[in-house]
């Protein structure tokens, strides 16, 4: 809660300053990585609090998860267990942690409101907090894919190193889209509702449980899906092929336009929030 | 040398109502050219701080007070940052800290111990600030043995006792309190006062909002009067 300075600095608060203060919040918010670890951290241990297992929860509930659905759903389609079940887990893992994310952005700054009332410290706190939370959950749903992965290799490649800056775009994507809903949820009460609704749709038209190439001709809505490339960038390498250029392009255009929308949006609403919540 | 120095200060806000936030009625409105929902935007601006011009010099002890909704609580936050200003200046030197809320942070199904860490790193404390001081905390709660449970499980007295316990234990500048810092059970007044009067003498500024003129008088605080938002009174020597 001390504004981090030292006495001899002068800090100036007036209206005209409103922007650049919404900056800096992204930014001093984003070096008090102690705070929102801590804060995550504890968001987990709640969780899972005289649980006996506890957060080793998350990691079973994923293998149950992925191994019923893997059963299922090579039987239907008839697939190879071998390339199908790695398969299914990275896809239903990074689908998790694009929902997820997205979803809790909605409500980042209205669960925080007792603090953003009542404590200065930087704003942007509550969305970090939101994604190192589920940082921590993609990190031990991951221990399903080692998992599946050892006992169904896939093709090790170099190719698979991809994955440092295809998951790198893969989050700078979502942390933009999170922050957007998460400002919009916070003015319009319906939006977490839309969200949800949308990422449901969006589930069942991304190829995650199904493959896209099981599809003659690649439809619209494959083609056009951003959530589909943004999977791509991920999943291509972890099962040792090369994304698409194509998602690498999308992926890239959506980071470069929504970054910045998303500063713009903040700039804005950041006076306005600690009213809104 | 701590200093904060308000020059015109205006804060205004919207307040909406259950109806004007939702994401339907702007919709609508919009639609419609705002027939229907003529509603859709009647969300009262506030004026809560007008015009407000202020000198707060090193050393000083300011008591905030006038009637519920005169600016007391939102000047305390517009300083501490929280609320931005429509309209004025505000230049500050020196690091503030702000008790607005005893218990913000504070998560009833953690342990005490655990609670003091939450609470503390939200009060702007680092790790090893707090483990420099949980002893002295935890001393003065004498809570014992109760630090280990869940917060859940203490009595309100107990509760208000921890909290206060950590929110004394930082040491900004400039302090602002709003509503007294809670005190606990009677049998533990006078620990209190003595805490409290030692804290505050730390800080270089202390600005307090409180109906209660017996704690301004202990904390030797000078009255200055809101009224709708304008400073009505300045009893600064």
């Amino acid at each position: 809660m001390f504004s981090r300075k030292q006495s001899g600095t002068t800090t100036i608060i007036s209206a005209d300053r409103v922007p650049a203060m919404a900056s800096m919040d992204l930014w001093t918010g984003l070096l008090r990585y102690e705070l929102w670890w801590i804060f995550a951290a504890h968001d987990i241990k709640q969780r899972f609090r005289r649980s006996t297992l506890g957060p080793i929860w998350l990691t079973l509930t994923m293998g149950i998860m992925v191994g019923a659905l893997g059963f299922v759903f090579s039987q239907l389609f008839k697939q190879d267990m071998t390339e199908f079940l790695p398969y299914l887990a990275v896809g239903i893992i990074f689908w998790g942690l694009l929902t997820s994310t997205i979803s809790e952005g909605c409500t980042a700054f209205i669960v925080g409101e007792s603090y953003i009332r009542n404590v200065p410290m930087p704003i942007s706190v509550h969305f970090y907090r939101v994604f190192a939370r589920n940082i921590i959950i993609w990190a031990h749903n991951m221990v399903i894919y080692l998992l599946v992965i050892i006992v169904f290799p896939p093709h090790f490649s170099w190719h698979m190193l991809l994955f440092l800056p295809g998951f790198l775009l893969f989050l700078i994507n979502l942390a933009w889209m999170g922050l957007v809903v998460g400002i919009l949820s916070t003015r319009f009460r319906d939006i977490p509702q839309v969200v949800t609704n949308l990422l449901q749709v969006v589930f069942f038209v991304t190829p995650i449980f199904w493959s896209a190439t099981i599809l003659p001709d690649r439809t619209a809505f494959i083609q056009f899906n951003i959530f589909y490339h943004l999977l791509e960038l991920v999943r291509s390498p972890l099962l040792g092929h090369i994304p698409p250029l194509q998602s690498w392009a999308i992926g890239i255009t959506m980071a470069l336009a929504g970054f910045p929308l998303a500063i713009w949006l903040y700039r804005r609403a950041y006076a306005r929030i600690p009213y809104w919540v | 040398m701590a200093h904060i120095s308000i020059r015109n200060l205006t804060v205004e806000f919207k307040v909406y109502g259950s109806n004007a936030r939702s994401l339907k009625k702007q919709l609508l409105s919009q639609a419609t050219g705002g027939r229907i929902a003529s509603n859709a935007n009647d969300a009262v601006t506030v004026k809560a701080l007008d015009n407000v011009s202020l000198e707060i010099n090193h050393g000083d002890r300011i008591g905030l007070t006038g009637h519920n909704g005169s600016g007391k609580t939102t000047l305390l936050r517009t300083l501490a940052g929280i609320y931005k200003p429509t309209g004025g200046t505000i230049a500050i030197e020196g690091s503030v800290g702000a008790l607005l809320d005893p218990a913000s942070g504070m998560d009833a199904e953690a342990t005490g111990v655990e609670n003091i860490y939450l609470r503390g790193f939200i009060l702007g404390m680092t790790r090893s600030e707090i483990d420099s001081k949980v002893d002295e905390i935890a001393r003065f709660t004498e809570l014992g043995k109760f630090l280990e449970l869940p917060v859940k499980t203490y009595s309100a007295g107990m509760f208000s006792r921890l909290g206060f316990a950590i929110s004394t234990a930082i040491q900004p500048d400039i302090l602002l309190v709003d509503e007294g810092i809670g005190a606990g059970d009677a049998s533990f007044r006078e620990n209190v006062i003595a805490r409290t009067q030692e804290f505050v003498s730390k800080a270089n500024i202390a600005i307090f909002a409180s109906h209660d003129h017996a704690f301004l008088q202990d904390m030797g605080a000078s009255l200055i009067s809101l009224e709708h938002g304008n400073i009505v009174e300045d009893l600064r020597t």
